[in-house]
């Protein structure tokens, strides 16, 4: 057959079954529009983000800085930039590369796709709101869930057409295997709109007594980072770490241990951040020890990861999408090994309150799941718009610009942060001796935050040439480098 | 694992019991709590606020003052809270009773507000200190909250609610006064109304060393 | 109807060819990628298995010996079990010092520190200060008039200059004035005799009409009144040195 001939000699190291290509090419094209959609909203908010970010973190050592107006005030744009990566960039782009996984691995064109794009809409219009609600003084001031009340209903809408398009797909699915992607994306998917609903009625719609309150917010938003973020950029990791290097994953046992222990425990983290709270002491008691235990899940899947990838590290050097899914991978085992170690009570208590936790959050949302995502967009995107990325070197900077500022930034603050603990736990220290402890560590922040805007400009202009299908047209893929002869066998990317 | 059922009941399970002993326990137990009566002036612990004082709880909440400022003081000795002044006692689930939402934070960039209003019950201290703090405490990486007061002309005698003292590079020019708006007010009134040192059974204070 | 178009599979058979060519350029990506992943079965590891019974193990340990109890009203973990309910009144009078050590903690420790030293340039040092302790020209009466209604403006201690101003303390009990600055004058090597409420009262009465805070140069004017080392002030002194002032 003429079209077998031609695809051996585009690629003659790889066989691929023409039927599956055929197959996968009619599945990626139904889901060009609400992937894009979701793709193309998730990095127009991670620039407004990482601007209000730049302008928050610069406030907090120059509080003259645009002061005076209302909406610019640090106790507005500091929520905005959070609900704006929270919601707008990261919740968006998973979303969008959990759409892209489930039609993969349920091995189905993607049915009711105009469901999707609705909720595309509905979510961008709900985080639209959400953030000007902020900025004009409607936050409740609940971590986590700033946007105010009229605005979440919105971003329920939104939700509830993936959730009901999540549930059709599965019923869809052709027989056979479910990998582990694909529980974890059904979790996270089952997950947000129980946590999301419970925590929208009893904190903003109709809120309880406030003694109850604390507990409630963290459950939610320690379980956000961990039953939301956690599973989807799992989920990305699983199946893009062997599709690129075109080996099975490590062990199945494993990723079962894995899956089982993560849902588990990570449900019963958030009260490590009220340890010494006005919380009676066996929840707090019963989160620390959760915290602790959340070492079974990640060490499993740090195994089963690096397992995985033994023997092709090389491919590091020439992939992408490899090399961003597999610093966030390693991010993952690094910051939950730390996260273990902020829940044991005598070292909470010293870091708690400082920079040190503002850290260990940008480190988990930034270094391990963003980048993880930007991983899975740099594969996705070639295959939706059929245009290859036009210029590695462009990939190299958003690389080495995410990769170093956000190193920067979550070294500063953690040491700034361990410096201002020492100040709030000696009696005798003045609260004056915190601040000069911690503010030339936020300069040095303030500075990376520059680093990581660089970066997400660099990846926005990619992405724009992407979708208008401009820049210089490339015969293969965007590679960091040519593969050498015996890797040329996995240049699958 | 290929069976659908199966996955669903272990991931709702798991969720649930989470759900259970963090969301309804709090909700029934906590959530269902009493103010403790006063046997020696008759008033409950912790006392009613005032209603300028609840709605000083949205200024508080719409200016994000939370992220800065934390409002728990935590056990002893494991930390060094009551040690280092912030409250008599540890603050414990019915500190928070009447607190809508409970600002609780995460944040020491700011020092804790737990019994700001015992450390500083001055109304005229607030509002120059909310209107330029750095006139207060050089070293201070507030932000200036200006948006919450008006400057206008002094006509005839100075407004009694004139803001006085005030001094830095936002000060009046003569002439003119700085008047709190209706937001600042209620902001003040709820910043004076934090106090947490009336004793609770629950809350034993600490003995002193 | 019209005859000059192809029938739609002709149409489809002559562009075939561009059609494959075009197909490999647009999904040149979908057409090099690998299979999609599979599972491997290699065993969990033993080690492994040890490692995760012993933190299962040593979680159990930790939540048991952590649990206050499960009980909803105890904060601290290692209390086992509960007995509240404001029994345990303490007999006898309160110790000044407990008490004005508590006062002290929460209304003054903030800017005079647990050290009583203040901190330079902002909150003057109470340690060895004469006008904690009574020195020169100042008074008893004077400190007590501060705590009720505060002080203002530049003022010298222990030969630095402070301006910066200190709230008055009128709403805390005479007791609690008398016990915080009982403790004020004994703590830190501090030494001056006790100051009694009986004192506070009187001046509290004296002064009741007074809103604005003092400074440095009104306290001055007023004469000074001492509490003789040996303790309480005789009562009829205090209203014979008043009127004077």
């Amino acid at each position: 057959m003429k079209s077998q001939s031609l695809i051996s000699s585009f690629n003659p190291a790889n066989d691929p079954n023409t039927l599956d290509s055929y197959e996968r090419a009619e599945i990626d094209a139904s889901t060009r529009v609400p992937v894009l959609l979701f793709f193309g909203s998730a990095i127009f908010w991670l620039l407004i983000g990482s601007l209000l970010g730049l302008v928050a973190a610069w406030k907090m050592t120059h509080p003259a800085l645009l002061d005076g107006m209302a909406w610019t005030t640090f106790g507005r744009i500091r929520p905005a930039h959070l609900n704006t990566v929270i919601y707008g960039w990261a919740s968006a782009a998973g979303i969008g590369v959990g759409i892209w996984l489930m039609a993969r691995l349920c091995r189905v064109a993607l049915v009711h796709s105009k469901l999707l794009i609705a909720a595309a809409i509905f979510w961008n219009l709900g985080v639209l709101v959400g953030v000007l609600g902020i900025l004009a003084g409607d936050s409740r001031s609940i971590e986590w869930l700033e946007i105010p009340g009229y605005a979440t209903p919105i971003l329920f809408v939104a939700y509830a057409f993936i959730g009901i398009w999540t549930i059709i797909m599965f019923r869809f699915r052709k027989p056979g295997h479910v990998y582990v992607s694909q529980w974890y994306l059904f979790a996270a998917f089952l997950w947000f709109p129980w946590l999301y609903a419970t925590a929208n009625i009893l904190l903003v719609w109709s809120p309880i007594q406030g003694s109850a309150q604390g507990a409630v917010n963290w459950w939610f938003a320690h379980n956000i980072l961990g039953l939301w973020f956690t599973p989807l950029g799992l989920a990305s990791a699983y199946y893009m770490i062997p599709k690129v290097i075109g080996r099975p994953i490590h062990s199945y046992y494993l990723s079962i241990l894995g899956f089982w222990s993560l849902a588990l425990f990570y449900s019963w983290n958030g009260m490590h951040h009220l340890i010494g709270g006005p919380f009676p002491a066996w929840m707090v008691s019963a989160s620390v020890v959760a915290s602790i235990m959340m070492f079974i899940p990640v060490i499993t899947v740090a195994i089963n990861h690096h397992m995985t990838m033994r023997g092709n590290f090389g491919a590091l050097k020439w992939s992408p999408t490899l090399r961003f899914t597999v610093f966030g991978a390693m991010t993952y085992t690094i910051v939950s090994f730390q996260g273990s170690s902020m829940a044991i009570p005598s070292w909470n208590t010293f870091i708690h309150f400082t920079d040190h936790t503002i850290g260990h959050a940008h480190l988990g949302l930034y270094g391990f799941f963003t980048m993880i995502m930007f991983g899975a967009i740099y594969y996705i995107v070639p295959r939706l718009v059929g245009w290859e990325w036009p210029s590695a070197t462009m990939i190299r900077w958003h690389f080495w610009l995410s990769a170093i500022g956000i190193g920067i930034m979550v070294g500063a603050l953690t040491l700034g942060g361990i410096l201002q603990g020492f100040a709030f736990y000696d009696p005798a220290a003045t609260f004056r001796t915190s601040l000069e402890y911690a503010t030339p560590f936020r300069i040095i922040r303030g500075l990376s935050g520059f680093l990581l805007l660089g970066a997400h400009v660099v990846f926005a202009i990619l992405f724009t040439q992407m979708l208008l299908r401009i820049g210089r047209p490339q015969e293969g893929p965007a590679l960091f480098a040519t593969p050498t002869e015996p890797e040329k066998e996995v240049a699958a990317v | 694992m290929n069976k659908l059922p199966l996955i669903f009941l272990g991931v709702f399970i798991t969720f649930a019991s989470s759900w259970i002993g963090l969301v309804a326990y709090p909700f029934l137990t906590l959530g269902k709590m009493e103010p403790l009566p006063d046997e020696d002036t008759g008033g409950y612990f912790p006392p009613a606020m005032s209603g300028l004082a609840v709605a000083g709880q949205r200024v508080y909440a719409a200016n994000g003052c939370v992220y800065c400022h934390s409002q728990q003081v935590r056990l002893a000795p494991l930390s060094t809270d009551i040690k280092k002044g912030l409250g008599p006692r540890q603050t414990v689930a019915r500190d928070y009773l009447r607190a809508q939402p409970a600002f609780l934070g995460t944040m020491r960039t700011g020092p804790d507000l737990s019994n700001i209003g015992a450390r500083q019950p001055d109304v005229n201290w607030h509002h120059q200190h909310l209107y330029e703090p750095q006139t207060i405490t050089s070293w201070s990486v507030m932000p200036p909250f200006r948006h919450l007061y008006k400057m206008q002309p002094i006509e005839g005698q100075a407004s009694d609610n004139a803001v006085k003292g005030l001094k830095g590079s936002y000060a009046p020019p003569s002439g003119y006064e700085v008047v709190p708006t209706d937001d600042a007010k209620a902001l003040v009134a709820y910043l004076i109304s934090l106090k947490r040192n009336f004793p609770l059974p629950e809350s034993p204070e600490p003995a002193l060393e | 109807m019209s005859n000059s178009t192809p029938p739609p599979e002709e149409q489809f058979n002559e562009s075939q060819t561009a059609d494959e060519m075009n197909v490999a350029k647009v999904h040149g990506s979908i057409l090099r990628e690998q299979a999609d992943p599979v599972d491997g079965y290699e065993p969990v590891p033993l080690w492994l298995i040890t490692v995760f019974f012993c933190i299962i193990f040593w979680a159990g340990f930790y939540l048991a010996l952590n649990s206050g109890g499960f009980q909803s009203n105890v904060y601290n973990p290692k209390l086992v079990s509960w007995s509240g309910g404001g029994a345990a009144k303490d007999t006898g009078p309160p110790d000044p010092m407990v008490v004005g050590k508590r006062v002290y903690t929460q209304n003054c420790l903030i800017c005079h520190q647990t050290t009583g030293l203040g901190v330079a340039g902002q909150f003057p040092p109470l340690v060895g200060s004469e006008w904690v302790l009574g020195n020169d020209w100042h008074g008893d009466n004077h400190l007590v008039k501060i705590l009720l209604h505060g002080l203002q403006g530049a003022i010298q201690v222990k030969g630095n200059t402070y301006n910066n101003a200190m709230p008055r303390w009128k709403q805390l009990k005479d007791e609690q004035i008398s016990a915080v600055l009982t403790y004020i004058r004994a703590e830190w090597g501090n030494a001056a005799p006790p100051i009694t409420a009986e004192f506070i009262k009187q001046l509290r009465t004296e002064t009741d009409a007074r809103s604005e805070p003092w400074t440095q140069n009104e306290l001055k004017a007023i004469p000074a009144v001492k509490i003789p080392p040996g303790g309480a002030l005789p009562a009829a002194a205090a209203p014979a040195a008043a009127p004077a002032a």
